[in-house]
């Protein structure tokens, strides 16, 4: 080549501030010259942040499987970071809780009136879950956590979520999986004593320690079972009737504004 | 709550928080603003539940309290003061399957740390800046205490705060990261509040440029520390023979005794005993009255 392009030829076609059809030539001469190539300014702020990526992407640690599952599920990045932390307790209680109902089931399918025990566990297993998600002592970064913008309320809703989610499906596959099973209440009966359960634990959490508001909760539970059995004439089953229900929803509805109110506020 | 405090500092009045019936802070009055400040005071004399009460993980009791411009007893204002917060509580603890990265990662997320890149580009410096960054793959449960209280301090450094607060932050360090550790926290104090509890009283003469001392719940002294040794000249004095029973003393190396010697007590002379320039660790444990052998 006898021509070369000049200073700030090349200046223009790289910022896109030539006119079209100097920038046609240019482009033209470039494709057949390499020294003008080697001259081509580079966009220092282009290579610096493609850089900071790439090292991003080579540097950053793997995100560990459940992560994985949890952006793949649709949750956002920082959620998932979020609810990869989990307390010590919430795997041995994951473990728990499928050991539980795995046996509740097989005792139903083995002795007559064996759902019983299901109906008494089931409507529990979300509130140990929740009772043992937040707080000193069952988490061992709280201490560091505590006093970040997300502590409080806001975390302690994301991990009750990240309780509620499997326990709500593990239960109720176990209930579909009972003998004879057939009507919809037959299967989600358990549903809103547990939710409320877990209301009422989170509110009484204002006031005192989250394992200790969900043993008060659970110390209720197992009174109201013990009462309806030693009534004359009264079935344990009693605290899942229709009428029972009803008051359990007017309960988790209750509670539901209390705990919302508190959020707003808190 | 009528306090209030620059919005780069503390101020309290009156500061009181009891566990039980025990007044753990008994009227603490307190302003701090840009620059380190050392806590000092003995086990059990309130240096922690300050800390604690400042960076808004207890409510105080009693008393007036303003963090950062802002009442930490209002949840808004607080969740405020948590954005421009640094806290290194004393023996931080962690998940010991996760790596430093990801632990910080987890603490910059929970700091509200931008996106995802930005957040992780804040973590290497973190790491960088506690000298982690070669062990950033390390699981937590494979570090060296040493290593674990530099990773509670990367996690305090993240969001870059304006007050700092450090809960014995160098026990455990090397002498090598205490250097590092004292230029990086002076580095820091140009802008931010720092107030750091210890009970490495040369951490304080190297990095402090006033001290607080507690003592049962109450603020005994609070000056620079020229001003706290410049209250044990006079007092401090080496001699051959063990002092009377009611002094604080100690043998040296070369079988000679230091000892101080509190206001209106009277240290029977002995012929070769000479007073010395008192250190800073005299002058503290004149001030509190250490407990005779
Ligand atoms: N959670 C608690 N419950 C009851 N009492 C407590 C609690 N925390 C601290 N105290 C008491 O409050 C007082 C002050 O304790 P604090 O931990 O603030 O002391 P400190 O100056 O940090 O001591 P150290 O140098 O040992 O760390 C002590 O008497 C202690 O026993
Ligand atoms: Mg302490
Ligand atoms: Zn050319």
């Amino acid at each position: 080549m006898s021509w070369h392009l000049t200073h700030d030829q090349l200046h223009r076609y790289a910022t896109h501030t030539a006119d079209d059809v100097t920038a046609m030539s240019a482009e033209a001469h470039l494709t057949h010259c390499s020294h003008c190539r080697d001259r081509l300014p580079t966009d220092e702020a282009w290579l610096e942040r493609s850089w900071a990526d790439l090292r991003d992407i080579v540097d950053r640690p793997r995100p560990s499987p459940l992560e994985r599952l949890l952006t793949a599920l649709g949750l956002r990045e920082h959620t998932a970071t979020l609810l990869a932390a989990t307390p010590t307790l919430y795997r041995a209680w994951l473990a728990a809780t499928v050991i539980v109902l795995a046996a509740t089931l097989a005792l139903a399918h083995e002795i007559p009136r064996g759902t019983l025990l299901f109906a008494c566990t089931a409507p529990v297993v979300p509130l140990v879950g929740v009772a043992l998600a937040y707080g000193r002592g069952v988490d061992p970064a709280h201490s560091l956590a505590s006093v970040t913008p997300w502590a409080g309320p806001r975390l302690l809703l994301l991990r009750t979520c990240a309780v509620l989610a499997p326990a709500l499906t593990l239960c109720t596959i176990a209930a579909l999986l009972m003998p004879a099973v057939t009507t919809v209440h037959e299967t989600v009966f358990w549903l809103l004593p547990a939710l409320a359960m877990v209301a009422g634990c989170l509110a009484l959490g204002r006031w005192m320690h989250l394992s200790m508001a969900g043993g008060v909760i659970g110390g209720g539970w197992l009174l109201l079972l013990t009462v309806c059995t030693l009534l004359d004439g009264t079935d344990p089953l009693q605290v899942f009737s229709p009428l029972a229900q009803a008051g359990w929803a007017t309960a988790l509805a209750l509670l539901a504004a209390v705990i919302a109110l508190r959020v707003r506020t808190a | 709550m009528t306090t209030t405090s620059p919005r780069n500092g503390v101020r309290a009045r009156g500061l009181v928080r009891t566990y039980g019936t025990r007044r753990a802070l008994d009227g603490v009055d307190l302003d701090l603003g840009p620059g380190v400040t050392g806590l000092l005071g003995r086990n059990g004399a309130g240096k922690t539940t300050l800390l604690r009460c400042l960076a808004t993980d207890l409510e105080a009791t009693d008393g007036e309290l303003s963090v950062l411009g802002r009442d930490p007893e209002r949840a808004a204002e607080r969740t405020e003061i948590r954005r421009r917060l640094g806290y290194l509580p004393q023996n931080p603890s962690f998940y010991p399957h996760f790596t430093t990265f990801g632990l910080l990662d987890y603490m910059a997320v929970l700091k509200e740390r931008g996106g995802r890149r930005e957040r992780h580009d804040e973590v290497r410096r973190a790491l960088r800046r506690v000298d982690l960054y070669d062990r950033r793959h390390t699981r937590l449960r494979r570090l060296s205490g040493g290593m674990r209280q530099r990773l509670g301090l990367a996690a305090a450094l993240l969001g870059d705060p304006h007050l700092l607060l450090l809960d014995e932050p160098t026990i455990g360090l090397d002498p090598e990261q205490r250097i590092r550790f004292r230029d990086l926290v002076s580095e820091l104090a140009v802008h931010s509040t720092v107030l750091l509890s210890t009970h490495q009283i040369e951490d304080v003469a190297a990095l402090c440029r006033r001290v607080l001392v507690l003592d049962q719940g109450r603020v005994i002294f609070d000056g620079t520390p020229a001003a706290l040794i410049a209250r044990a000249r006079g007092r401090v004095w080496e001699q051959g023979t063990r002092p009377p029973r009611n002094v604080t003393s100690w043998r040296l190396a070369d079988g000679r005794h230091r000892v101080l010697v509190p206001e209106g007590v009277h240290n029977p002379d002995s012929d070769e005993r000479v007073p010395v320039e008192p250190s800073l660790e005299d002058a503290y444990l004149l001030l509190t009255g250490a407990v005779p052998r």
